[in-house]
Order: structure tokens, then sequence, then C-alpha cells
């Protein structure tokens, strides 16, 4: 299955018409929960607007009746009803302002958090594909993206419609002529930005793409800095660093010319507008058809139908922006796992075998075949080892093994039943896997040996200490100074790759697995520890499978059949001997 | 500008020399917005003549769209102009200063870019570049025109009645004063959000790298409610942001409606009274209208500003840190006569070595053996100048290694880490990762490395692309490929860190041959863990909790070493099958 985003990203084009829409359906959904807050934030909204919407008329009639007439008792009256309006409205816009940023806030928490979800629910193969730079840079920047324009923009957004929707009904309604004229403009503004949007979005999605190519450049090279400068390349990583820089620059720099064209052309609709309403205004005020005060009150509001649209021109960068994020974001949220839980098809009989591949074949996205059809079976409460040179297959066994990935043909079966039909919680608990590379979470020892770990998790210390003593594990924790209480710093930093070893290790073995798979997983322990690794390994139940994989001979010398993985085979070796010979002069017929 | 660089103290300072390479351009910007805005605030008074004159009786219209028309387009042009500009220098800005950045970084020693940390650095090159780039897109000419309006609004209110005037103006301070208020509050809420910030990349990049073992474990709930937590206060934080700002805006709304109330009930007056034409009434409230938003937005700016210069500020720490590295001058050849001399070396304030000391004659073979987390790994780190120990010294010919040239001494040892790093790059530009490295170089290390036959099962041979985190490769063949990217320098001293781990028996021996027979005169020191590969080594170095507890050869070892007899017994077993 591909899961490489950035090819991905090409085929969705084609839905990109519905992009906008499907992306506010969901947003839309997402809302409904919050309905009777969005009602109430609506209703405060919605007064705000008439009552800032009734000030002009308010002014333009006080103009009309009390000033022009000399009346200024009247003026006063209106000034004074005028004073209790401003005052409702600010109540009207603390509540609407407090409540749809809250909604916003909520959604985007909603959103953020099943963003989170999906990459869970996602397999292994999945991270594989994607470097980890591009995508901490899709859920950390693309998603503040849009933080930015729900926590900024989008209350402004709806305040500036409804605004201008009110505008232009006041308009059309006290001129239906003179309010066409006005209005006419704003249809130039509506064709320009139908007109420009796609390639503004373009041009907006090409710069995040270019920044987060900046950001995996950044993140790989400053991770292997030693590398870098064992090696006497400072250079590269300046070199390398100098090419997306500069790559980001010129697509940031287009995304920005077009961000930025649309004020001005909004200001100078809106200026024509007034243009329109001034001329045409006084020729009907010559023809006796229109009053001063009413043009002050059509000036005003042909502002405050213009103005909003020039913020909304403003934002519509911060719109773009986030509808280029959103739509990074949701190649993720259409992601399909392609591992599901299957139903139980067939069974075999409940034996002594607790694993079997039947006829299993396997190749990576886009790679050769690394096994074919290959057929094994483990027996409850034995001790495996696989064997066999580099790159032979001995990972990939172990990882279908473990369902890190499902075969491409053939089925293995875990205690009879089809691997794929177990609930992900019981596989996991049923087998463990030490991993190659073992990686450690920022925290305590502690919480990474009770990782994961629901049995243990709440023990207090005493009895943690006790259920530490039982497994055997006391003497390995003498390898930290401070015991369970040492502090693990981000990527395992400070820790030797020995220790992080014996962490993963003493990870698997207290979550007491059906089959423990060990991938290398003490290849770079000394070999007096790992004797103490063994004796923790023999106090496990006597129904634990144990597959071995490793290349020190005195690792695997208590297997009790030894497997040799290579090119695609998996072959039972007789004895230690003979799987020795095998890996010294190649695969021989015994 | 001067206004609200008082605003914020003395630390705004520090971001406005941001600008100063870019004084030209600035200067066009800060033009072109005059120009701009400046157009802008005519369009009333067009108005106000143009409904003056109607009401006088001598209006005609087509001068008064003529003057109107040209006005709108020198606007358009302008404002146009000024977000070229804009757009052009803020894009510079960012790029040269992430270059000035990655520059520094790239010669600095490793221990400064593993104490700031890598992430810490991203956020540097990326979000505090972000926050640097606004500053410049959109503070400066946002204040130069804020500023021009305010004032040139002032001015022509007062020009206009200076009494109706003054009190239009009298409600500028008590906007600044809420603001004040409002973003103080706000100030230790945005640090408070960046917190959290960090703290959700922290789940979320875990999350990510260890997507193997999560999986495993299927501790994904677990991770979830990692990520809950964060993500909570996260908006927590936002919802407290927005609160403040949910009393802020509403507040200017309401003065600024006063403004519009005082010119209705003091404008009207005096209209009446005959002071105030009907036409500068109008002019009046398209006046206050025009005020009112460049105060809101110098008050955010203010706040943008102050963002910014905490940015610039976490950039100028790195920018501005002291060259740690001494250049070095001695460049001649090594041949591997190796001696430390008392090192001490303390991590985190731990002990990691003590007291090491031990001599290494050039072109001999050396076996640094011990327990997990002796200190093995430092030391090799050491060796190389990646880390600089605390006291004692190191001596390569018997010259201090600080005191060699770090390019000629780098291009001289090749060393091999224990964890695989592979670069997204070719195989062959993997390889051959240092720029000393001839065909000829890359062809004998591929050889030793016995990668040949492994290389030929690529589709695309030495120019196979390698993905990310070299997923597509097995644990074994990483190793080797490491092992050649150290030997395709041809380096004098060789150093290996745990290199064998991983490699199965067979390779192995070949690889040990290859060594001797292509590199006879390389000096080799090896971090291991199986004896029986460095029985015949010249030296065997035994370390414990960062002590050299033994040192000679393997039989001496045997005799008078029992820790090391005891880790001989623990791989005695299996002996018997040895080569």
């Amino acid at each position: 299955m591909n899961y490489n985003l950035n090819e991905i990203i090409g085929d969705q084009k084609k839905m990109k018409g519905k992009g906008f829409l499907s992306a506010a359906r969901t947003l839309v959904s997402s809302m409904v929960e919050e309905k009777r807050l969005l009602i109430l934030a609506f209703l405060a909204m919605l007064v705000s607007a008439v009552l800032s919407l009734l000030g002009p008329v308010m002014i333009g009639y006080t103009v009309d009746h009390y000033i022009l007439p000399g009346d200024y008792h009247g003026v006063l009256v209106f000034s004074s009803i005028l004073l209790v309006m401003y005052l409702i409205s600010l109540g009207t816009g603390y509540v609407q302002t407090k409540l749809m940023g809250t909604v916003g806030q909520r959604m985007l928490y909603t959103l953020r958090n099943s963003l989170f979800n999906k990459l869970q629910e996602l397999p292994v193969d999945f991270f594989n594909q994607n470097k980890a730079g591009d995508l901490i840079s899709r859920i950390n920047n693309d998603t503040e993206k849009i933080n930015q324009f729900f926590s900024q923009s989008l209350m402004q957004f709806l305040r500036s419609i409804l605004i201008m929707l009110g505008a232009a009904v006041f308009l059309l309604t006290l001129n239906p002529e003179l309010g066409l004229a006005t209005l006419a403009p704003a249809l130039g503004i509506l064709i320009f930005t139908q007109l420009i949007s796609p390639w503004v979005k373009r041009k907006n999605s090409l710069a995040m793409k270019t920044m987060g190519s900046l950001s995996s450049e950044v993140q790989e090279s400053l991770n292997n800095f030693n590398v870098i400068v064992a090696f006497n390349r400072r250079d590269y990583f300046r070199d390398r660093f100098r090419l997306v820089n500069e790559e980001n620059y010129k697509a940031s720099l287009k995304s920005g010319l077009a961000n930025n064209l649309l004020m001005p052309v909004y200001s100078f609709f809106s200026n024509i507008g007034q243009l329109i309403v001034l001329i045409f205004g006084i020729y009907l005020i010559a023809k006796g058809h229109f009053s001063l005060g009413l043009l002050i009150s059509f000036l005003a509001y042909s502002s405050n139908f213009y103005n909003p649209l020039r913020q909304m021109a403003a934002l519509y960068a911060n719109f773009q922006v986030a509808l280029a994020g959103w739509d990074r974001i949701r190649v993720i949220l259409n992601m399909q796992n392609n591992m599901l839980v299957l139903n139980a098809e067939e069974k075999l009989e409940k034996t002594e075998t607790i694993l079997h591949f039947k006829d299993v074949s396997f190749r990576y996205p886009g790679g050769k075949e690394v096994l074919s059809g290959i057929n094994f079976s483990l027996e409850k409460g034995k001790t495996y080892a696989f064997v066999g040179p580099t790159g032979g297959g001995k990972t990939t066994t172990a990882s279908l093994i473990a369902r890190l990935y499902d075969p491409v043909k053939g089925t293995i079966y875990l205690d009879g039943e089809d691997i794929r039909s177990y609930p992900h919680d019981e596989r996991a608990r049923r087998i463990g896997f030490i991993l190659q590379d073992p990686f450690l979470f920022s925290g305590t020892v502690r919480e990474n040996i009770l990782y994961g770990n629901e049995q243990y998790q709440h023990y207090s210390a005493e009895d943690l200490r006790a259920v530490i003593r039982d497994a055997g594990l006391e003497s390995l924790l003498e390898r930290f100074s401070e015991g369970l209480e040492a502090k693990v710093q981000v990527n395992g930093d400070g820790i030797s790759l020995g220790q992080k070893q014996l962490i993963a290790f003493m990870r698997a073995v207290l979550r007491k697995p059906d089959i423990l798979i060990l991938d290398e997983a003490t290849a770079n322990i000394d070999t007096v520890t790992e004797q103490l690794l063994e004796q923790v390994l023999e106090k496990l139940p006597e129904k634990t499978t144990k597959v071995i994989i490793a290349h020190r001979l005195n690792t695997i010398e208590n297997a009790e059949k030894i497997y040799f993985v290579n090119s695609g085979e998996v072959t039972l070796a007789g004895s230690l001997r003979q799987a020795v010979e095998m890996l010294l002069h190649g695969k021989r017929d015994s | 500008m001067k206004t609200s660089g008082k605003k914020n103290g003395k630390n705004t300072s520090g971001i406005f020399r941001v600008l100063k390479p870019y004084r030209s351009l600035i200067a066009v910007l800060v033009l072109f917005t005059m120009v701009g805005n400046g157009a802008n605030l005519v369009i009333p008074t067009i108005i106000a003549n143009g409904i003056d004159a109607f009401n006088a009786g001598d209006y005609t219209w087509r001068p008064f769209a003529i003057r109107f028309l040209t006005v709108s387009v020198l606007i358009f042009l302008f404002t146009y102009l000024q977000s070229i500009v804009q757009a052009y220098t803020s894009e510079r800005v960012a790029r040269d200063l992430r270059k000035k950045l990655s520059e520094k970084l790239s010669t600095r020693s490793y221990s400064y870019i593993l104490k700031i940390g890598p992430s810490r650095l991203l956020t540097n090159l990326t979000s505090d570049m972000d926050s640097v780039k606004m500053f410049v897109a959109q503070a400066v000419s946002s204040i130069v025109s804020s500023l021009i309006v305010i004032l040139g609004t002032s001015i022509l209110l007062i020009q206009i009645n200076w009494k109706l005037g003054l009190t239009v103006i009298g409600m500028i301070p008590l906007i600044a004063v809420s603001f004040f208020i409002v973003l103080k509050k706000v100030q230790v809420l945005f640090k408070k959000s960046r917190e959290v910030v960090d703290w959700l990349n922290k789940v979320i990049n875990e999350s990510i790298l260890g997507a193997a073992i999560i999986r495993v474990i299927n501790s994904q709930q677990q991770e979830y409610a990692k990520f809950i937590a964060a993500s909570k206060s996260a908006k927590d934080v936002g919802i407290a942001i927005l609160t403040l700002f949910a009393t802020l805006i509403p507040i200017i709304t309401f003065v600024a409606n006063l403004a519009t109330l005082a010119i209705l009930a003091q404008g009207g007056h005096y209209v009446i009274s005959g002071t105030l034409s009907i036409g500068d009434f109008t002019a009046f409230n398209s006046y206050v209208a025009m005020l009112i938003f460049p105060i809101i937005v110098i008050g955010f700016m203010s706040n943008l500003i102050a963002q910014a210069s905490a940015s610039y500020q976490r950039i100028d720490l790195v920018l501005q840190a002291p060259d740690t590295l001494k250049p070095g001058s001695v460049e001649s050849l090594l041949k591997g006569n190796i001696e430390l001399k008392n090192i001490h070396l303390s991590y985190d304030s731990k002990p990691v070595l003590k007291d090491v000391s031990f001599k290494i004659p050039g072109g001999s073979r050396t076996a640094i053996l011990g327990p997990t987390a002796a200190g093995k790994t430092q030391l090799l780190n050491l060796m190389t100048g990646l880390v600089a120990a605390d006291s004692g010294t190191i001596e390569f010919e018997g010259v201090g290694l600080e005191q060699y040239r770090k390019k000629k001494f780098h291009e001289q040892i090749g060393l091999v880490f224990q964890d695989s790093i592979m670069f997204n790059m070719s195989i062959r530009e993997n390889i051959a990762f240092s720029d000393k490295v001839t065909d000829e170089s890359l062809q004998k290390a591929i050889d030793t490395a016995e990668l040949n036959d492994f290389v030929q099962t690529l589709p695309a041979k030495l120019d196979t692309r390698i993905s990310e985190r070299g997923t597509s490769l097995s644990g074994g063949q990483k190793q080797r490929i490491m092992l050649a990217r150290a030997l395709a320098m041809d380096p004098k001293v060789l150093l290996l860190d745990d290199f064998t781990a991983r490699i199965d028996r067979k390779t192995e021996y070949k690889i040990q041959c290859n060594l001797l027979n292509n590199y006879p005169d390389m000096t080799i020191i090896s971090i291991t863990q199986k004896i029986s590969a460095i029985k015949d080594f010249d030296l065997i170095i035994v370390l414990m909790e960062g002590e050299v507890i033994a040192q000679g050869k393997h039989p001496d070892l045997l005799g008078s070493c029992p820790e090391y007899v005891q880790i001989y017994n623990s791989q005695k077993s299996t002996s018997h099958y040895e080569l």
C-alpha cells in the first residue's frame, strides 16, 4: 500500500474542487456537538451586527431630522439611544467572541486529536514511507496554521460576512437602484477572487512543502551531527541546507506575492463603490429622489460593506494557508489502515504449535521479494534461533510474527488461528518483540520498562520491586546509577546502546508474552550481563516460546532448534554445528 | 517606530537590528507605504468637498470623478508596490538569517549541538524564523502606515474643528491603556502556549520515532492519553488567550463608537450653531472610521514585535555563542601513536571516565572491552575530538589533539559508529561521504566491507537511494556501509564501536582478513564484546565503570585479570566453534 504522503497529494488533485466543501462539511459536522453554544453565539453576533448596522441609519436620521432643522434636543435624545445601543453591543460583542472562540478552540482540539488518533491507527509501513521531519512538520506546523486561522481569523471572518450581508440588505432597502450600483464592484471582487484562488492555494501548499523538506533536512543533519563532524563534512550540512533554504525562499516569496495581491485590488474596488455612491447619489438628490442625510448613511453602509471585504482580503491569506494546511492534514486523515482485524475463517486444530507460517511470501512496497513461500512451525515452550547472513530476512520474519506487516501471500497462524483475526491488544499481549533498534520514551527507566504494561502500571514501589525481583531483573537495574528512577532524556541521549537494550529487554520480559522474539536484542550488551539475561529468560513461564535472532554464538547456544534464514528461504538446521557450517560456507545440502 | 520601541523596553531594540542590512529596501518600503496611505487620506476630503460643493450649488461630477479615480489608482499602485517590496524583504531577511544560522551551526562542535538539542535548533530555524519574518512582513509597514494615518487624521481633524478634534483624539489613550493591560496578561499566556506546543511536539515526535514499538506493544491508547493531556492544555491556554481578546475587542469598538457619538452630539451642536459645515461633519465621521483601525493595528503589532523579539533573542543566542573550536595548526601525518593521560569526563555531572590512561603504538591493533555503560563509546568520542575531556590530555604522535587542524585530523581518522546513521542519499554518496574519497579508495572500501555482492543485487547499484532512517536495509548492511564510509577516506587510524555486533561470523571473518590485507599499516582500535576475535590483538584494555582495570595481551590478562577471565568464560562454551 502506498503511504507516501507526497505522492498521494498529487492523486488528490482530482477532488480539489470539492476540497473546500468537504472541508467545510467536516468542520460543520464537528460543530454540531456545540449546537447550543453556537446558537447563542450566533444570536449575539446577530444582535451586534444589527446594532452596528442601525448606527448609521440613526445618524443619518438625526442629521436629516434634527441637525439640519437645528433641533438640538432631538440630537441629544438620539445620542442617548445610540449610547444604549453601543453598550448593548459591548456586551454581545464579548459573548460572541468568547463563545465562537471557545467553539473554535474545541474544534481544533477535536481535529488535533483525531489526527493523532489516525496516526496511531496507521501501520509501521506508513512511518517507513514518510520522513519523520516531514510528518512532524505536517502535524506541528500545519495544525498551527489552522490554529492561527481559527483563533485569529475565523471570528472576524464570520462577523465580516454578517456585517456585509446586513449592509447589503440596508443598501438595497434604502434605495434599490443606488444599492445595486454600489454593490456592483463587489461582483468584480468575487470574480477576481474566484479566478485567482486556486493559484494562491497552489503557491501556499508549495511553500509548505518546501518548509517540510527544510525541516526534515535540519532534522537529518543535526541528529547525525557526529558523522558530519567526524567525516569532516560541515560543508555538506551547509550546502544541503542552502539548497532547501533557497527553494523555500523562492516558494515562500511566490506565495507571499500571491497572498498580498488581494488587498490592493479589494481597496480599489471599494473606492470605486464609494465613487458610485457619491456621483449617483448626488445625481439622485439633485433629482429630488434622495436626501443628504441618507447619502451620509449610504456612504457609511458602503464602507460597512467594503471594509469587511478588505478585512477579509487581509484574512484571505490566512484562510488560504489554513486551507493548504488542511489539505496536507486531510491526506493523513483519509489514509486507510490496511491491517484490519479479520473475521476468523479457517481454524487449525489447537495443538502444541503456537505459531505456523504457511506458504508465506513477503516483499516491502516497491522492493523485491524478501521471503518466498516459507513454511515453518514453532512449538510452545521451546527456544528457537534464527541465524543467517545479514539481509537474509530474519528481521522481516520476526516483524511478520509481530504483525508489523501482513504477508503478501500465505497465512500466519497464531495458536491455530489466522494472526489477522486477533484483536490488536490480544495479539500484542501474546507476542513480545524486542526490536533491533531500541526506542526509549523520555521520562524515567521505570516508565520505560512499564511502558504499555497495564498490569503493573499502578503498582506501588514496593510491589513493583517484588515483581522485578521475581523476574530476576534486579541485577540488570544495577546498570543504572539511579535504578528505576534514572532519567531518560528525549531520544535516550546520554544512555548507551547497551543500556537501551537492557531497558527494552526488561520492558518485554515483564509483559510475559507467549512468544518472545529477541531480534539482536542483546547485540551490544557485554557477554557477562548477557548471561544474566539468560537466567531471566529461564524464569519465564514454561509455555513461553523464545525466538532468538543473533550473530553471537553463545547467545543462541541454548536454542533447541535452529532455523537458517537466507535469500528468502527458512530451513531447519540440524544442530548448532551445522548452522555454523551453513553460515561459514554458504548454504549446503545436508 | 519609536513609540512602540519604548513600549516594549530594551528587548525590542534587538529585533530592529535585523533590518539594518536591508536599509535601502526598508526605505523603499516606508516610502511606498507613506505615499499609499497619504493618498488614502485625501479621499474623505474629496468627498467632503464634493458634498459641500453640491450644497453650495456649484457641483460638476466630471472633475470630481477624475480626481477621485486618480487618487484611487495611485493608492492601488502604491499599496501593491508596497506589498511586493514587503514580501521580498521579509523572505530575504528570513533566508539570509537562516543561512547565517546554518553556517554558524556548521562550525559548532558536536557537544554544542547535543547540549542545545537538535529539536530546539529546528524550532530556531523554522517557527522562530517565521515570527521574525512576520515582523518584517507586517510590523514595519503596518506601523509606519498606522502612524501616518493616525497623525494625518489627527492633524486634519484639528484643522477642521479643533474642539471636536480633541474630543475624538482623546479616545486614543483610552484604547492604548486597555491594550496595554490586556497584552501584558497575554504575554504570559503566550509564553505558556509556547511551552505547551513544545510539549505537544515532544509527544508527537516520540510517537513517530517509536512507531514500531508502539505497534508491537499495542500501546496506542497510552500514547493517545499522553497526547490528550498536552492537547487539552493547548486548548485551555487557547481559550484563556481568547477570553482576553474577547474583552479587548468589544472595548475598543465601544470606545470607537463613543467617538462617533461625540461627533453626533458635539458636532451636531456645532452644525446647528453654524460653526461646522455639514460636509465637514461627514468628513469627521469618515475620519473617525479611518482613525480606529490603525490604533488597533499598532496594538496588535506591538504584540507581534514582542513575540518576534523573543524569537530573535533565541536565534541570536546561537549566533552570538563564542567559538569553542580552536582552529589548530598542526597538519602532520598521523602514524597512529596515541596516548591518553589521566582523562576525566562526566556527563550530566555523573562521572563517565575516571583517570583513564593508556598508550597505543602506531600500526597496532587494540581492543577495548568492558560491560554495558562502562564508558567505551565516550572514549572513542574523546579520541576523535567529538567531545572534550574535563581534564587530562590526548596526544597523537606526542602532539595534543586540540593542536591539530581539524580538517586534516579528521581526514586521517575513520570512526564507525555503533548506531547506524544513514543519510537520505545514494549508497555511493553515503560511502563517499568525505570529500577526500577517490574512485579507487571507494572501490577498496567496498571490497573490504564485503558490500560488492549486496550492491550488485540493488536495482541502481551504487546509485540506489537509501530511505531516511535506512529502513530498507538490514542492520548488518547498514553497519557495513558505515565501515566502508570510514575506510573510503583511507584513514591512518580506524575506530570501531561494537562493529561486529550485527555482522554474521562469515562476513566478519572475511572483513577481518580484508582489513589486514588491504590496510596493513592502519592502527585499529576496536570496541567489542567477542574475545575470540581479539585474542591476537596487540593490546586489550578492560574498562569498567569508567576506569581502566587492566591492559595487556590476551594471555597476560587471562593470568592477571579476574574480570577478564569472567568475560572469557562467559563466551568459552562456544569456543569450540571458533575459527
